[in-house]
């Protein structure tokens, strides 16, 4: 069971490659921020899977309720700073 | 046994929608057909990804915190998406069409 969730583990990993592709390199702000809201996401699924292999998903569920919280406020008051500022290109 | 193998299922469904997000991600050509791949494909991705992993715990309280987990992440990611295109389309990004301009 546990070498299932280590490959879907290591699957999400390569996932967050092509997300953090687009942090580095996207042409706008936005593609930037898309980027950080994607990985913030899969690190969730990333949590999981460390809990369940090693055993310790009491403790890790908390930490990832707590994370998808912080992630998504994040996200919005990225979204929110970058509307209200002037000059906004790169 | 039958949840292992329905959570196997469950978790291979999610990486097919994740790693079409991913190729979206990479491929697509502007912002907003971007977010269009990320919206969607990711909140389904990552939702069933852990509906796998509810099924491979078991009956639990953990499970039963990962089932909110599972409400919270499908409201709060289309939320988020839709704040960032919001916030793109207002700061004037143009988008993009099949023949330049």
């Amino acid at each position: 069971m546990s070498t299932v969730v280590i490959l879907a583990a290591g699957a999400v990993a390569t996932a967050m490659l092509a997300s953090l592709y687009r942090v580095l390199r996207g042409p706008t702000v936005w593609d930037r921020l898309s980027g950080l809201a994607l990985i913030g996401t899969k690190t969730v699924v990333l949590l999981l899977a460390f809990g369940t292999v090693t055993g310790t998903i009491d403790a890790f569920v908390d930490i990832t309720l707590a994370y998808t919280l912080i992630a998504y406020i994040g996200a919005i008051a990225l979204a929110k700073y970058f509307e209200l500022k002037e000059g906004h290109e790169a | 046994m039958i949840s292992a193998a329905l959570g196997t299922a469950l978790l291979a469904g999610g990486f097919f929608f994740v790693a079409a997000g991913a190729i979206g991600v990479l491929r697509l050509p502007d912002f907003y057909t971007r977010l269009h791949a990320v919206g969607k494909n990711d909140t389904l991705g990552v939702a069933l990804m852990l509906l796998g992993f509810i099924l491979i715990e078991g009956l639990t309280r953990n499970s039963a915190k990962m089932l909110l987990l599972v409400l919270f992440i499908s409201l709060a990611n289309p939320v988020a998406t839709h704040a960032l295109g919001r916030a793109a389309w207002r700061t004037g990004l143009k988008p993009w069409k099949r023949n330049g301009s």
